[in-house]
């Protein structure tokens, strides 16, 4: 993780002079001024592409598994890799909000409340896919123990199982996290806003904040003791995704690297995510203020330190491959980097591995047209990765007989396509009406916010350089 | 600054929170309850195309069950008797009755009559007679007192926990074989020895495993 | 196939409730059917009910629809509802009878085996007699009458043939399929008494009339030769797929596996040299194979020969010929293993081979004293007098002169299967009248005044001869489902004009058989299912005088050099035959034994060739499309194929398999593959040389069961030399090196998961597959399919990867791809593991271990994750991807008639559940249930008394199936050999499921 550097008064969290009032000022304005058109139309593609996704899926359950490309032996394929793609973006949001709060990271309140909405709306898409993947959806919740005429319980030793219990979880927890940071904020909204229909829904949300100290209190420690519970989760849910393939014993899966492996993956592609919405949302709404460059360039660094990691974990699978000496362990490798599926392999390479070694130069880690597409270019990156371990592991495994290649129909394709509908429409309303920075939380990085702050002014107010 | 809302709804959270819960939990025992074969299969009488009344046949008569079902005790299905089977006797008696018009005109026509079943278990679930019966599990224990019916009536759930309770404590359920097809029969008091006895001496292990009743 | 949208859905539950299927049935002659078959629908739309409602939230309430049962108004005796009977019977193919016993249901037949006390079946069948079952219920089966194509009556017919016979002096020709029935020749001599310008001929696209007619040069009689496998010691086959072509396939793979049984390192397996074109499932059996051209076989043929008779007398007539072979090192080797076990050697030649080839055997076989010790040659009784071919070709001719008046063709279909050259469909318009029993309204009848619909063996009477002579009653289980007639009533129609009944005219055949006593006699015979001791009389052979000359001009004929042009060889298909098995679903779905090939043929070629030809020589992973290719024949006749390349395949030789490309003759036969028929000539029946191939410029899309050939050197099929397994009898255990195992304490390696206590008092099943014994041939996978209601699926889902099938055989090259690579057959079914990684995953234990071993599947308990096809590292799971079953059973006019094929003692699965091999466990849980009756208190089943659908049908005997607990078991024997291993024992899944290694017996010197 990034180091913590004290605060110093020429390396300041917010540029551009701001006080208490601007500030509030700034951002609570964004959800009352009109509706820009810019949103209308990227709300109406969103909505859109998520009708897409609705149709593929009701024809997936008029028709049966059989409408997506899968076969003998690949049994998963996009659905899963989509799953866990989504799952792993769905990482930044806790990562920022609860460990870097714990490590008292003052820059993570810049970008917290965007990235905690993009996390639930991450693991949102996510949830759909495990769902929809089963044969006979109609029978899914057989997999919760609930009492029945069958006197039947759910099998606890399966990973599929904890998966579920560990996502759930986690969509709770953040959901909880994001909303109880939001509660101030939805005060403030609520007094400033004007008619009385808005005031009552934002008043509704805030739970009658009144701001009082007793409020605070509570409100620090409910949030102290939430990010306890959410740091061993963002680390705890992606382990236990990747049991799912850790646990099984097809070669290629069957590896005990996997959970930090898959958390290092998640944590590198949910900062990709953050920062393509970011560098979008900053310019659009005129938070460069905020969202500085230095911001910006403390994401890379992590980006460039769990891109190694990452990178770390493909050269380690290989070098066990060869230590293990089992055979079919040192195929499966092999034949990931040349076999058929080797172009999936080196995209997943160059954009995982390759792509993020600009950022050992200053230079580029503070470049806003680089950081982008970077960005982008690592979760295609990593989309790949879960691709290439879901599938190229089950295509060709332990009998050559029944070895096969698999290929995706329309399906597959317009059902991922889909879910960025309903991810970009929810982040879409998240945008025009939320505070999409924490309020409260950034005022605290002020310098005004520091006690000896006005001493050291000598009362003097008027500017702080 | 005036206020938007009125006190009392600072009490609502509280209330809102409880209320889920009890709702909750009451979908989950509304399907337990409302959606198990105990509530919707038990008591199952649907009409049947001749008014046969078991409790005349079986109770006043006292014909034995294998008279006409005897293929329960080698086959896996207790059938329902051939037109044949009846016309033993009424080629003889009950002619006149307009009830056993159905079944002359059956003999006469050679089609078959549409009884309607009564107990259906799933089709993935291959229930047999035989072994039971054999074992010495008793008619009545599955179909209730069927010599007291004069429409036949669905007893028990016939679900697969049903199944699983006797299959996982088969003692209570034992008889003599040969008391098998006897309605009114009860266990004696040295039922339990009894039972224990066979247990041992047919060896006894109702088995529980999928394969049992599904394949 | 396809996926159809599915209607039923909509139904309401009312209308279900009216169950329309028991309403037609209850019309029907067998009403008894009735409750099984509603079973049968019910079961499927009760799930589809459930499945609908919930998934469309709730649509309906989930209320049980309303079920009736139907009895029996008179009961037949003996019928106990749900226990199956079972009737002895028999399948006759191209004349040939084939013992076997039929189950069935509640008076309707659902599954075919071997009759074991036939000494031809032995219990045991192949992938046809399997198959046969479906043919029954194939609703695309002619219904009616027709005459000139539109419907008419049988009886219309009979008063037609009153008619028209009434004028005796008709030119009539009797154009007949083979056929050995007794009762048949009694009424073709009735025939050609009656009619005084009659004839009769006997047409078979494929059949043995070069054999008879090589025999007789050199014997002076058409004998048929009957061989004895099992004793022999060496065989050589010169292009004689034996195992799968030879109407005697099922006794000669059984007795080619006795022959080869290794119950210790000192038994002596036989050896087994091929020479031949196309890589054959014999020839993937073979010890030795030599890649030769077929028109090279005439001279191999004659220059062993001619080596022989310098060893050995009785071949002067070969002595001093000499051409290319003579100093090819295979000449040589096999005269010395030939001369070195005299009197129990084999040496055999592909049936389509000229009369030169099949002289040249008989006298070599002769000279080796193997006739009448491993050779029998047989007197025929139905033979006809004359080679066939000739009177065909003597019959079309004549009837292009116009000179025949009238024609009574008995299930045969020349107009798709007649040599091209001669042009038959023209023929056919010069006859005045043409008459025609077929199966299908197929391309003859299209053209006959009058078609009579045919019943299937299991419809009606008959009789006839096995191959060695064992004379079996065909006895039916069913009323026709469509009223047919078979060839005795027809042709007893034609020549009395009286509609006698198929039964009647058999007995009174078989009253001369047994003038005393019949009924005893004839009731004796249905219960066996043959008459006892009946056999074809062994002839005692020598060279006739003459037979010199003959033998000289043959060899004059055959050509000493050899052309280097591209020859063409026309087969009939391995699983179609000349295509009378087209519209079978199980069949078409069946992959190819070599190529593993499903629902088309192509144009075979070796590596070399396909390179010659601008074919790309090795296909690329995952590809569908194949190169078409232009085949032209030096007589000017062209099709298109897709080309495929079978390493191990002769270079500069074509073979392409015939029996598909039929047009409007059933769902399933239609727009499958392309029809080869039209390359075959009369005069060259078999090999056509120097053909003109090119590339078609398109591809065409092959639906292939097996991506990957090559095993990539894992120990997943084990083998070894003769030498090399005496000399490490353990080698196949210490193949792989498993931890934990080696120092014996331990049984298996260590495992996370405690072992299982398993209750003693139930039997533990398991099961052995001999590799050894196991050639390849692939009908387990079709009995299985029969016994557990497994769905047709169609040639895109296959080619998609999703093939249902329970037990597979997966067949990998190995060696050199261009020259000769080794072949290896291994069957694969669920190996039912103790530590099954398919149990550990399933979220909602819908797949457990039962106690007594099974690794059990509970459908309805499934929800369909994958997650267990995933794990299993034999990727013996089956995903239902579409609701297969239901597209399977439900679609076509009358779908009531498939679904009377279903067993209904499994469960039809429903779309989007897993499945996979049981061990048969409805047979196991029968057998169980059966045995506590008879004992009281114990469920393990006698040894033997549960045999697995793929074991009972295996005519190598491969497959053992029993109690593991118990030492003594069959089973347990065979897993204590010590060529016992498990596949991927390394993993320690413990699979119930092991092989024995195979043993290959080469010639040190070759």
């Amino acid at each position: 993780m990034s180091q913590n550097i004290p605060m110093v008064p020429d390396n300041q969290l917010v540029k551009g002079n701001h006080d208490f009032a601007s500030l509030t000022k700034l951002i609570s304005e964004i959800p009352q001024e009109r509706t820009p058109l810019w949103w209308y139309i990227a709300f109406g593609i969103s909505n859109l592409v998520l009708a897409i996704m609705l149709a593929m899926i009701a024809w997936l359950f008029w028709n049966g598994i059989g409408v997506w490309g899968l076969q003998q032996p690949v049994g998963w394929g996009w659905d899963i890799t989509n799953f866990v793609w989504w799952v792993g973006i769905g990482h930044a949001g806790t990562l920022i909000s609860a460990i870097l709060f714990l490590f008292r990271q003052g820059w993570r309140t810049a970008i917290n409340r965007f990235a905690e909405a993009m996390t639930v709306f991450a693991v949102m898409c996510a949830g759909i896919f495990p769902a929809i993947h089963v044969g006979r959806i109609w029978t899914i919740y057989w997999i919760f123990p609930l009492p029945n005429s069958m006197q039947l319980w759910p099998n606890f030793n399966s990973p599929l199982l904890w998966d579920v219990f560990a996502v759930f979880t986690y969509l709770t927890v953040s959901a909880l996290f994001w909303y109880m940071g939001l509660v101030p904020d939805l005060a403030t909204m609520r007094d400033r806003v004007k008619g009385r229909v808005s005031k009552m829904i934002y008043g509704t949300f805030a739970m009658g904040w009144t701001g009082s100290n007793r409020n605070w209190q509570h409100y620090e420690k409910a949030y102290m003791i939430l990010a306890g519970l959410a740091t061993p989760l963002v680390l705890s849910v992606h382990s236990i995704v990747s049991f799912d393939f850790a646990v099984s014993m097809i070669p290629g899966w069957h590896t005990t690297i996997f959970p930090p492996y898959f958390v290092a993956g998640a944590i590198f592609s949910g900062f990709a995510m953050v920062l393509s919405l970011m560098i979008i949302s900053r310019k659009l709404y005129k938070l460069e203020d905020i969202m500085t460059l230095d911001h910006i360039e403390k994401m890379n660094t992590i980006i460039l330190v769990t891109g190694n990691m990452v990178g770390f974990a493909y050269a380690m699978e290989f070098f066990i491959a060869w230590y293990s000496g089992v055979e079919y362990e040192k195929f499966v490798f092999i034949n990931r980097a040349f076999g058929p599926y080797s172009w999936a392999y080196w995209i997943m390479i160059t954009c995982n591995v390759v792509s993020p070694q600009f950022f050992w130069i200053k230079k580029f880690r503070r470049n806003i047209a680089l950081t982008f597409i970077l960005s982008i270019v690592i979760n295609i990156g990593m989309w790949f990765e879960r691709f290439v371990i879901t599938v190229t592991s089950l295509a060709q495994d332990y009998l050559p007989s029944s070895w096969g290649y698999f290929s995706p129909t329309y399906v597959d394709v317009l059902t991922y396509v889909g879910t960025f509908g309903l991810f970009f429409t929810c982040f879409l309303l998240f945008l025009r009406f939320l505070p999409m920075v924490a309020i409260s939380e950034i005022k605290g990085v002020l310098p005004q916010a520091d006690p000896a702050y006005y001493r050291a002014q000598n009362g003097n107010t008027k500017s702080n350089k | 600054m005036a206020q938007i809302f009125p006190v009392w709804v600072n009490d609502i959270p509280k209330r809102l929170q409880l209320a889920i819960i009890l709702v909750v939990t009451a979908i989950i025992f509304g399907f337990w309850y409302f959606g198990s074969p105990e509530y919707l299969e038990v008591g199952y009488a649907p009409e049947q195309p001749i008014p046969y009344s078991h409790s005349f046949h079986a109770g006043e008569l006292g014909i034995d069950c294998q008279y006409c079902h005897g293929s329960a005790w080698n086959s896996a299905v207790a059938a329902i008797p051939s037109t044949e089977t009846c016309m033993n006797c009424h080629e003889y008696i009950g002619l006149d009755l307009e009830t056993t018009q159905p079944l002359l005109d059956s003999w006469e026509s050679g089609d078959p009559i549409e009884w309607v079943r009564v107990h259906d278990i799933p089709d993935h679930a291959y229930f047999n007679h035989s072994i039971h019966i054999n074992t010495g599990i008793g008619c009545a224990t599955c179909h209730g007192r069927i010599d007291r019916m004069d429409v036949v009536m669905k007893k028990e759930s016939m679900s697969m926990g049903w199944c699983l309770d006797c299959h996982n404590d088969p003692a209570p359920h034992l008889r003599p074989v040969e008391e098998v097809t006897n309605m009114a029969w009860e266990p004696p008091d040295d039922h339990n020895e009894f039972a224990q006895m066979m247990i041992e001496k047919r060896n006894i292990d109702a088995p529980v495993y999928c394969n049992t009743c599904h394949r | 196939m396809g996926n159809q949208p599915q209607k039923t859905y909509w139904r309401s539950l009312n209308e279900l409730a009216q169950n329309e299927e028991y309403k037609k049935f209850a019309e029907r002659e067998f009403p008894e059917q009735a409750t099984e078959l509603t079973d049968g629908v019910s079961r499927r739309n009760f799930l589809q009910i459930m499945g609908a409602s919930v998934a469309l939230a709730g649509l309906t309430s989930c209320r049980k629809p309303v079920q009736k049962i139907l009895p029996y108004t008179r009961q037949p005796e003996h019928l106990v509802p749900g226990i199956p009977q079972y009737y002895a019977s028999s399948i006759p193919f191209r004349g040939n009878l084939a013992g076997v016993v039929i189950q069935t249901h509640e008076g309707r037949p659902t599954k075919i085996e071997g009759n074991e006390l036939h000494p031809e079946s032995k219990g045991r069948t192949n992938s046809q007699q399997q198959a046969s079952i479906l043919e029954l219920y194939d609703q695309d089966r002619s219904r009616n009458v027709r005459n000139n194509g539109s419907d008419n009556s049988w009886d219309n017919f009979v008063a037609f043939c009153n008619d028209h016979f009434s004028d005796t002096d008709r030119t009539v020709a009797f154009l007949s399929e083979a056929n050995s029935s007794p009762t048949l020749a009694r009424l073709r001599n009735d025939a050609l008494e009656r009619f005084p310008n009659a004839r009769w001929v006997t047409f078979e696209p494929f059949n043995n009339e070069s054999v008879y007619s090589g025999i007789e040069s050199v014997f002076g009689r058409r004998l048929r030769p009957l061989y004895h496998f099992d004793h022999t010691r060496i065989t050589l086959s010169l292009d004689d797929d034996f195992m799968q072509e030879s109407d005697n396939n099922v006794s000669y793979i059984g007795d080619f596996a006795e022959s080869r049984k290794m119950l210790s390192p000192d038994d002596e397996p036989s050896r087994l040299y091929v020479a031949e074109s196309n890589y054959s499932l014999t020839g993937s059996n073979a010890d030795h194979r030599l890649r030769i051209k077929s028109s090279e076989i005439p001279p191999f043929a004659f220059a062993l020969a001619s080596e022989l008779s310098r060893k050995i007398n009785g071949l002067d007539a070969y002595s001093g010929y000499t051409n290319a072979f003579n100093d090819h090192s295979w000449i040589r080797v096999l005269a010395e293993e030939l001369v070195a076990h005299q009197g129990n050697s084999i040496v055999t030649a592909g049936a389509e081979h000229d009369a030169s080839v099949h002289a040249t055997v008989a006298a070599i076989n002769l000279a080796l004293g193997n006739a009448g010790e491993t050779v029998e040659y047989l007197e025929v009784p139905h033979l006809d007098a004359t080679d066939q071919n000739e009177a065909f070709h003597t019959l079309v001719t004549d009837m292009n002169a116009g000179t025949i008046d009238t024609i009574v063709m008995i299930g045969t279909n020349p107009i798709f299967t007649a040599p091209a050259d001669l042009n038959f469909g023209e023929a056919l318009k010069n006859v005045g009248t043409q008459l025609h029993l077929s199966h299908y309204f197929d391309e003859t009848s299209k053209v006959s005044t009058w078609h009579v619909n045919r019943a299937q063996f299991l419809e009606t009477w008959g009789d006839g001869y096995s191959w060695s002579g064992v004379r079996s009653v065909i006895q039916p289980v069913i009323q026709p489902l469509f009223g047919g007639k078979n060839e005795i009533e027809f042709l007893n129609a034609v020549i009395h004009g009286t509609d006698e009944s198929a039964y009647a005219l058999v007995r009174e055949t078989w009253r001369n058989v047994f003038p005393d006593d019949f009924e005893s006699h004839w009731n004796r015979v249905l219960h066996d299912g043959l008459q006892t001791d009946s056999r074809f009389d062994v002839a005692d052979v020598y060279m006739v005088d003459g037979s010199a000359e003959i033998i000289t001009t043959y060899l004059n004929e055959s050509t000493a050099a050899f052309s280097d042009g591209i020859e063409l060889v026309l087969k009939p298909d391995p699983k179609l035959h000349d295509g009378r098995f087209a519209n079978n679903g199980w069949l078409q779905e069946l992959p190819d034994p070599m190529s593993k090939i499903t629902w088309d043929n192509v144009a075979l070629i070796s590596p070399n060739t396909a390179e010659q030809i601008g074919v790309p020589p090795a296909r690329k992973f995952g590809e569908t499309r194949q190169q078409v290719i232009r085949i032209q024949t030096n007589s000017g006749r062209q099709t298109e194929i897709a080309a495929w390349v079978l390493p191990g395949h002769a270079d500069r030789s074509i073979t392409l398999y015939t029996g598909y490309g039929r047009q409007q003759v059933g769902r399933v036969a239609d727009q499958t593959g392309v029809n080869t028929f039209p390359l075959r000539t009369s005069s060259n029946r078999l090999v056509q040389q120097n053909i003109e191939v090119s590339l078609a410029g398109r591809t065409y899309e092959i639906a292939c069961t097996q991506d990957h050939h090559s095993l990539e050197d894992r120990p997943i099929i084990r083998e070894a030399d003769l030498q090399q397994y005496r000399d490490h009898p353990t080698f196949a255990q210490d193949e792989v090196y498993i931890p934990g195992t080696h120092g014996g304490e331990r049984e298996h390696p260590l495992s996370l998961f405690s072992d299982k206590e398993l209750p003693a008092h139930e039997p533990q099943w398991g099961m052995t597959i001999d590799l050894n014994s196991c050639v390849g041939c692939g009908v387990c996978t079709i009995a299985c399919q029969a016994e557990n209601n497994i769905p047709v699926i169609g040639k895109r889902e296959v080619r998609r990867g999703r093939e249902m099938h329970w037990i597979r055989t997966d067949r990998y090259f190995s060696g050199n791809e261009r020259e000769n690579p080794k072949v290896m057959h291994q069957p694969v079914p669920c190996m039912h593991c103790d530590n099954a990684p398919c149990e550990q995953v399933c979220p909602v234990a819908a797949t457990t271990q039962s106690d007594d071993g099974l690794n059990q599947m509970a459908y309805n308990r499934c929800i369909g994750t994958r997650y267990c096809s995933n794990n299993c590292p034999y990727k013996v799971r089956r995903f239902n991807f579409f609701n297969y079953s239901k597209e399977y059973l439900t679609s076509g006019d009358d779908p009531e008639i498939i679904q009377m094929a279903m067993n209904p003692d499994v469960t039809i699965r429903f779309r989007g559940v897993m499945e996979k091999c049981t061990y048969c466990v409805q047979r196991i849980s029968r057998a169980k249930i059966e045995t506590k009756k008879d004992t009281g208190d114990s469920i393990k089943p006698k040894d033997g008394t549960v045999k697995t659908a793929c074991q009972q049908a295996c005519p190598a005997n491969a497959i053992q199936f029993g109690d593991i607990s118990d030492r003594d078991s069959r089973v347990s024997l065979e897993k204590s050999k010590d060529r016992n291993y498990m596949m991927l024992e390394e993993l320690n899944v413990r699979p119930r499921t092991s092989y024995l290694a195979k043993i290959r017996n080469p010639n040190l010197d070759i």
